[in-house]
């Protein structure tokens, strides 16, 4: 009896409580930030975002998510400002030997880290060396560098191998970051880095805690506290942005116009360094002759796709690079649209009736699914029918990227500021997931790679791309735009051609 | 009566047991591997090796899962791939939420069943009775998702009175707490609703039909009394057994809502597990909310056992 | 006086009624389906995408993102749900059956090991069977299939187990034991008539409860894959359209309400019916 008097009461008293909450409209929401009531004293930032980050070491992540909030609690020695110039960061300028072989830093003096440590040289050493090791997914990328010296406690050299004219460049990564050692083994959870922002708290699926960096050698950061918040689900990330939970959030093309036209929120767009392909597996039977790819290739209808997907928002590509980048050529009359040629070239190629190919999409990446499912429309009009898998980011990595376990599947590259890094995997030797087994860029890329005169080099990348464009290893799309809804009173966001968000630049107006 | 609870126990952990081997069996059979979620992309076919052999992945796995149990026993889930942390820890620091969630929903849920059941049952195949009926009826047919999308939108985002992605814990006060919980919890409710509509409005049909009611209506008390005093109580006991069904299925049934509500709940740890095939958070929270399940059926049963006086003389035979 | 024994003459009653027509009405759109369709449910027409309900009387119900025929959609659907639907539950109420009859009837250690599984297995909550066996089995029509399925089995084995045990105890059974009836004539003479609507009416129960984890599966990305049109996997889709085109939601949403209400309502009124068949409560 006592638990159904006790029953009724607890459930009368939430109901009252409910209605009591409900006729008063609060404006304000509770606890520590966020006022979103147009008081200029805003201090804290609030991001939302859909997935965890795989915790915050710079150097044991390749997921781009991840980077962009590490970008903002480590520094690295140069960074680049969203025209692709590299500006300097912990290093204050450096020299380039004439051989290229070799490149001198010389470091600012008086960076701390977040323990009160000073940054030396020898903290440049130690995480080059531990970006170098087996753990580190990005260390086939520096591979070539065969010697780092510490010189003095602010200045150190580093030796490569090869000539690699793109060397300095790869400084600017985001998992090029300096950490300290002896914090090194924790900074999965607990990163410690000499960044404009430090790290509070992160509450796995829920938020991750920033707070600004008062002892940081640059120029400090604009906005006290930055909160990221876990939404998952997009329309409430919308709904969250409007109603001012947060103050950006990334949303999809066709919500731009609507948040230009709604009070409080503003919508922001620019293409981004990113490309969209339709990978083949040219180990599959099928895929390895080349007409049937470049069948496949004409029967995409891009424009189709740019105007359905992202509502226009992207730009047609023929080949492996962005618009963006300064090596661009335009190679899309190479393969253009043309279903009859597609269904006779298939019908050359010996298949006059059609093939079957498995297209496997990632779950996380929208904008991919949607772009695959169009393909398989437009496939299945030449005779090529696709059984679409959809499915997660991990089983993505495992299966299409390390055990090449596929078809076809729509992905994005992106983040690269030197054409090599978005190429080097078309070398027949590269065993990536994507390359040109017929060897035809080869030795032009070996080329590209030493040639220092940056006229001839433009040549070699410009011949390299009419080569993919017409051999079609993958199928290329589009290039990328990236799509925000911020609160009206942000300011100075940008989009930068490297994977990281610089919210130091941030300020509410 | 003695005997009986002594069984029942004995029962719940075999089950139990039963249920961690099914877990372990049915996660072994996982395509795809821990090893190389944590590697990453570049992983190369040796270094894979190597952290499985590290990680003790490639022993039988007749021996990981004695190992994992005894682990269990300890109450020592183990250490999540993704988060690099206690699996228990996780699970902990979530907990909380998701029983609030399922607590507040069956709360709210059961004072809607008792006064529309009751009045059903009263007015029996009346209007009242049948639209109340199906409205609940619409109510546990409508997908989750769905009620609750409009609720954001409508609730969270037009009107404004409930917070649309905050979780507010206990800690920050009981009304804000409520508040963020409150569309969550009624979608759920609704639910929720039908089927211990159902349960209560015909428990308390067949009470209002026993003999010893119309004494009561005999002797002149009033209908009020009757109601409360008498047949709520005992119609109370059957659908017991159905609410704390619904609790044990809530506790494992909150993805969706947790999903479209941002709550930082135990659906979402489990779901974030399943598509990242952390295999160890995995086990872990499956684990842990079937132990739940099966603790809850077994104090419900101890609670309508010890409540009806006719369960306790007869014995139970298995 | 029971007051219940007034009414004990009904055949029919409205839950019933609703709920067969309701099914009926799902089943006759599946079959329509086979015969016509207003349009291919999965073409994509992009230029005709999101079609508001009535702006184009070529698309009664509108259009998607991709300018698929929603109407054509949701009746391809109804045949993806009839089949999750149906079929996952009649295997599990097969297995389930046959299991908690086999453990029923032998009464030794066997019996107690396949009742000790099915509690383990019922202890898990739907989801998260589900969840984990879509895992195991792959996503798509079978993943679901199997997975639902296998958490049906056990509601089916429990209440066999129960109602044979029940029944065994009356009388007219222990006289036909008594004249040496074997197991097998026992079981589908005597006991399967007498249970035969019980199991009617959880099936119907069950196909419900089917079809609510098929849509949470496919909402979750664990379900019926593109370009298949699953009611579950169209409210998913309309997910990221909800504040700017809110309809896409509507069409699929109100058939699974129908469906899972028709199959509930069908299970509670032959439950009814039961009930005042035998005059009075269980």
């Amino acid at each position: 009896m006592l638990k159904k008097v006790l029953a009724v009461l607890m459930s009368a008293t939430f109901v009252l409580g409910v209605a009591g909450c409900g006729s008063s409209k609060t404006s304000d929401e509770k606890t520590t930030e966020t006022e979103n009531t147009g008081d200029s004293t805003k201090d804290t930032l609030t991001i939302a975002y859909t997935t965890d980050p795989e915790g915050f070491d710079p150097q044991r992540t390749a997921a781009i998510s991840t980077l962009e909030v590490t970008s903002n609690i480590y520094d690295t020695l140069i960074t680049c400002d969203a025209d692709w110039n590299i500006i300097p960061d912990l290093a204050k300028d450096w020299t380039i030997s004439d051989d290229g072989k070799e490149i001198t830093f010389n470091l600012n003096e008086g960076v701390l880290f977040h323990n009160g440590r000073e940054m030396t040289a020898d903290d440049v050493k130690y995480s080059f060396e531990r970006l170098q090791d087996a753990e580190s997914p990005k260390a086939k990328m520096y591979a070539n560098i065969i010697g780092i010296d510490v010189i003095d406690p602010y200045t150190i050299k580093f030796t490569t191998e090869k000539l690699d004219v793109d060397l300095l460049d790869s400084f600017a990564y985001p998992w090029t970051a300096i950490v300290p050692e002896e914090a090194a083994d924790n900074l999965k959870t607990e990163p410690v880095g000499t960044g404009a922002y430090k790290f509070v708290q992160w509450t796995p699926q829920e938020s991750i805690t920033l707070v600004r960096n008062d002892d940081y050698f640059g120029e400090k950061a604009n906005i006290e506290n930055v909160q990221y918040k876990l939404i998952p689900d997009m329309t409430s990330q919308l709904a969250a942005l409007m109603v001012g939970d947060v103050d950006i959030t990334e949303v999809t093309a066709d919500q731009i116009d609507v948040l230009n036209n709604t009070d409080g929120v503003k919508g922001f767009s620019k293409p981004q360094n990113s490309i969209q392909i339709l990978a083949l597996n040219q180990e599959n039977e099928y895929l390895s002759n080349e007409k049937v790819r470049q069948a496949i290739a004409m029967a995409i209808d891009k424009d189709e796709i740019i105007n359905t997907v992202v509502w226009g928002n992207g730009t047609k590509i023929g080949s492996h690079l962005p618009v963006s980048s300064p090596y661009y050529v335009d190679t899309t009359d190479v393969m253009p649209y043309n279903v009859e040629k597609a269904k006779a070239l298939l019908a050359e190629a010996g298949y006059p009736d059609g093939i079957t190919l498995s297209l496997k999409l990632p779950k996380t990446y929208q904008t991919h699914v949607d772009t695959g499912t169009i393909i398989a429309d437009q496939l299945s009009k030449i005779g090529v029918k696709c059984n679409i898998e959809i499915i997660e980011w991990a089983t993505w990595m495992s299966d299409v990227y390390t055990d090449h376990k596929y078809d076809m599947t729509v992905v994005a590259h992106s983040g690269r500021l030197d054409p090599y890094n978005f190429l080097s995997r078309y070398k027949s030797t590269s065993g990536d997931y994507i390359s040109l087994l017929s060897g035809d860029v080869d030795d032009l890329l070996d080329e590209a790679v030493q040639e220092q005169d940056e006229a001839k080099r433009k040549e070699i990348y410009a011949e390299i791309q009419k080569i993919l464009a017409e051999e079609v290893p993958c199928v290329y799309i589009q290039s990328l735009s990236k799509f925000y809804g911020l609160n009206d009173k942000v300011e100075n966001f940008e989009i930068y051609p490297i994977d990281m968000l610089n919210l130091k630049a941030v300020s509410f107006s | 009566m003695q005997n009986y609870i002594i069984k029942r126990i004995w029962s719940a952990l075999v089950v139990i047991f039963v249920v961690s081997f099914i877990t372990y069996f049915v996660l072994m059979l996982i395509p795809g591997d821990a090893a190389q979620l944590i590697l990453g992309t570049d992983a190369s076919p040796d270094k894979l090796a190597e952290l499985r052999n590290a990680m003790g992945l490639d022993r039988p796995w007749i021996v990981q899962y004695l190992e994992w149990l005894g682990g269990l026993l300890r109450l020592d889930f183990g250490k999540s791939y993704l988060y690099s942390t206690s699996v228990l820890g996780l699970i902990i620091d979530r907990l909380p939420v998701t029983a609030s969630v399922a607590v507040l929903s069956i709360l709210i849920a059961m004072v809607v069943s008792i006064l529309l059941g009751t009045v059903s049952a009263i007015k029996r195949n009346t209007a009242i009775d049948y639209f109340s009926r199906s409205v609940m009826q619409i109510g546990s047919a409508i997908p989750t998702f769905w009620i609750g999308m409009l609720f954001i939108i409508f609730f969270g985002l037009k009107l404004k009175w409930f917070p649309i992605s905050d979780y507010s814990p206990l800690s920050d006060g009981l009304f804000v707490h409520l508040r963020s919980l409150a569309m969550p919890c009624t979608v759920l409710a609704i639910g929720e609703t039908g089927m211990m509509l159902r349960s209560i409005r015909t428990s308390m049909i067949d009470t209002l039909d026993q003999d010893y009611m119309d004494m009561a209506r005999v002797k002149g008390l009033k209908n009020k009394t009757i109601y409360f005093k008498y047949a709520i109580r005992s119609a109370m006991i059957a659908p017991i057994n159905v609410i704390g069904m619904q609790f044990a299925k809530l506790m494992g049934g909150t993805v969706v809502v947790e999903s479209v509500f941002s709550l930082p709940g135990l659906g979402r740890l489990l779901l974030i597990a399943v598509e990242q095939r952390d295999v160890v958070l995995l086990q872990g929270i499956v684990m842990f909310i079937t132990a739940v399940v099966v603790f809850t059926s077994l104090v419900v049963d101890l609670i309508v056992m010890l409540l009806n006086p006719k369960i306790r003389i007869r014995t139970r035979g298995e | 006086m029971k007051k219940s024994m007034n009414k004990s003459r009904k055949k029919w009653n409205v839950s019933l009624a609703i709920g067969t027509v309701l099914i009926l009405a799902v089943v006759i759109v599946c079959i329509v389906s086979f015969i016509y369709m207003p349009h291919d449910p999965i073409e994509m027409n992009t230029t005709l995408n999101f079609l508001r309900p009535g702006a184009n009387e070529s698309y009664i119900l509108g259009t998607d993102n991709f300018g698929r025929d929603i109407l054509s959609r949701i009746m391809m659907g109804s045949r993806t749900v009839l089949l999750v639907g149906v079929v996952s539950t009649a295997f599990g109420a097969v297995i389930g059956i046959i299991l908690g009859g086999f453990a029923a009837m032998s009464k030794n250690i066997v019996s107690s090991i396949i009742m000790r599984f099915v509690d383990g297995m019922m202890a898990f909550p739907g989801i998260l069977l589900a969840m984990m066996l879509v895992l195991v089995v792959g996503r798509g029509e079978k993943g679901s299939i199997v997975a639902i399925a296998m958490f049906i089995v056990p509601t089916f084995a429990r209440l066999v187990y129960s109602m044979v045990l029940d029944t065994e105890s009356m009388l007219f059974v222990k006289a036909a034991k008594s004249y040496g009836i074997t197991k097998r004539r026992l079981f589908k003479k005597h006991y399967i008539p007498l249970m035969a609507t019980r199991l009617i009416t959880q099936f119907s129960s069950s196909i419900a409860h089917a079809i609510m984890v098929e849509t949470s599966l496919s909402f979750l990305g664990l379900g019926i894959q593109a370009p298949n049109a699953s009611w579950g996997l169209m409210l998913n889709e309309s997910r990221k359209y909800f504040l700017t085109y809110p309809y896409l939601a509507v069409a699929p949403g109100i058939a699974i309400v129908f469906t899972v209400l028709g199959f509930n309502l069908f299970g509670d009124g032959l439950n009814e019916l039961l009930e005042n068949g035998k005059g009075g409560k269980r």
